[in-house]
């Protein structure tokens, strides 16, 4: 009995803070103060009307697109490898690629400053798509290998033993075949890459930003309800991500085990 | 192409990604060691010899080990209620990942609005004339676990969900019809066959709550310093970077200390499920 209680209030818990971001973001007011004082457009005017966060949000959208499909290819290439050729420590692979998973996230930021310092590539955009695919690689991985342990090798090789070049067995057997796991990698990564923010924030510089890592700077600053409009444009364009996800491969693909 | 070279050829993408993250993680611990070339504690003593950084450390700890157990009080009963639901599971499976995928950025800043001076919380409060004057319910410990329970909760659901979703419901309907009380049948059957997700759930949230920086630092503020926004503030404002890389040493070494031991008993636990199932 108490466990349906506690639950009930968890769910209702969980979207609350997001509720309230939305909500406030339609203030009239200069400050930002819940419950609102007016109703008003002004702050996504502002949003839309300025340059500068256009420009990040471009950054962000860009950077999680190329990581997105970085990471899918370089998942689908590794999976293939383990699971067609059923290469000898393939599940050591495995581990290695989820590694990333396992460290603290402030420790993987400073990680990411050596390795980019390194490379020369410390406040560049071309450094942030090496970092995102780092991290974006577990996310892929894991959708991309579990379809095609679902897929059937015999109907590649029913394909060739009636003619079909690699290539075309490639293209019209072996690849629609995954293409759930892909469409599903390439959606789950782009939604982590345009999110996250605390390895991000090491990285930036004044030559490159994100739009999570502006909203972070813009809240530890100032009270600007600017930021709820921005946030509210962040949680409309999540939702979108999630809807999405939710046609292609339904919401319980994430509670899943393969 | 034979056999070898095509898997190396497909391995070469994601081995460069891994290989350059191992290249950072060996700079990372070179430069927290090596001073003008030589081997030198010198950034570690200076961490473990000051007394405020010691209790930093602790802090760190303190406040991980909190939001892990605030998370598992909560995430356990609702995990059980959404794998037993009969009706629509996927509104409230949208309920817990919408909300996991929305920036932490968003939500920890979700929260600074409802507990804010001017926010939800106070504003309530002081139209109701339950207080005079508005509450100090962040930039304190509260305020820093409370919005970190929130931002992970989904993690420590989703790694209970995905393991109690997978335990026949039958099962524990057989142990009560055996004769088990509700609470004898919880014990013996759901809990020990649901405790590989707990384990998972745990050791995320635990990783997830160390090495924090965005919600420690909107909720807490910069007097409640824990090691991740230590980290921050040394790089990004004192750009001291081997001694950031020393503290990141640390923080990785004390995670690690804490999940490694986790995840090996996660591994036998589910070996000897798995065993126990087959025989």
């Amino acid at each position: 009995m108490i466990t349906r209680y506690i639950a009930i209030a968890v769910l209702l818990f969980l979207p609350l803070p997001i509720v309230i971001v939305v909500l406030s973001s339609f203030t009239a007011a200069g400050y930002l103060s819940f419950p609102i004082k007016g109703l008003s457009l002004r702050w996504y005017a502002e949003f839309l009307g300025s340059a500068d966060w256009l420009r990040v949000l471009g950054v962000s959208a860009l950077l999680a697109l190329i990581g997105a499909c970085v990471s899918t290819a370089a998942s689908f290439a590794a999976a293939w490898a383990v699971v067609r050729h059923n290469m000898r420590f393939g599940t050591t692979y495995e581990t290695l690629l989820l590694t990333p998973l396992i460290f603290p996230h402030a420790a993987i930021g400073v990680i990411m400053i050596m390795t980019l310092s390194g490379l020369g590539w410390l406040g560049t955009f071309s450094g942030l798509v090496l970092v995102h695919c780092i991290l974006t690689i577990p996310y892929a991985y894991r959708p991309i290998v579990a379809a095609l342990r679902k897929a059937d090798p015999a109907l590649e090789e029913a394909a060739q033993s009636l003619g079909a070049r690699p290539w075309r067995t490639f293209w019209l057997v072996s690849l629609p075949a995954v293409r759930p796991g892909l469409v599903t990698s390439l959606l789950f990564s782009f939604i982590i890459s345009f999110d996250e923010v605390t390895v991000t924030l090491f990285l930036v510089g004044p030559f490159v930003m994100t739009l999570p890592v502006q909203v972070f700077s813009e809240v530890l600053e100032s009270a600007s309800p600017i930021i709820a409009a921005v946030s509210a444009a962040l949680v409309l364009f999540t939702s979108l991500m999630v809807f999405i996800l939710d046609r292609v491969i339904g919401i319980q693909f994430f509670v899943e085990r393969d | 192409m034979s056999r070898p070279l095509r898997i190396a050829v497909l391995l070469l993408p994601s081995a460069i990604l891994m290989g350059v993250f191992l290249f950072g993680l060996v700079r990372l611990i070179g430069s927290s060691l090596l001073i003008e070339g030589r081997l030198d504690f010198a950034y570690y003593d200076a961490i473990l010899s000051r007394a405020d950084y010691v209790a930093m450390l602790g802090r760190t700890l303190r406040t991980a080990a909190m939001t892990t157990f605030v998370c598992l009080v909560l995430g356990f009963p609702t995990a059980y209620f959404v794998a037993r639901y009969r009706g629509n599971r996927n509104f409230l499976l949208l309920l817990i990942i919408f909300p996991w995928l929305v920036s932490i950025v968003v939500r920890s800043y979700g929260w600074v609005v409802i507990l804010g001076p001017r926010g939800l919380i106070n504003s309530l409060l002081t139209w109701s004339g339950l207080a005079a004057r508005p509450l100090k319910l962040m930039y304190n410990d509260f305020g820093v676990i409370l919005g970190l329970a929130h931002v992970l909760l989904p993690f420590m659901i989703i790694a209970i969900l995905s393991v109690m979703m997978q335990i026949p419901r039958n099962l524990e309907e057989a142990s009560m019809s055996l004769g088990g009380r509700p609470g004898y049948s919880f014990r013996t059957v759901l809990l020990p066959l649901s405790l590989p997700g707990v384990l998972t759930g745990i050791t995320l949230v635990y990783l997830m709550a160390t090495g924090a920086i965005v919600t420690p630092l909107l909720l807490g503020g910069l007097g409640n310093t824990m090691l991740g926004t230590e980290i921050f503030q040394e790089v990004m404002h004192f750009f001291d970077y081997p001694k950031a890389a020393a503290l990141a040493t640390v923080l990785l070494v004390t995670a690690l200390a804490v999940v490694l031991p986790i995840q090996i008993l996660e591994r036998w636990l589910a070996r000897r499920l798995s065993d126990g199932g087959a025989a």
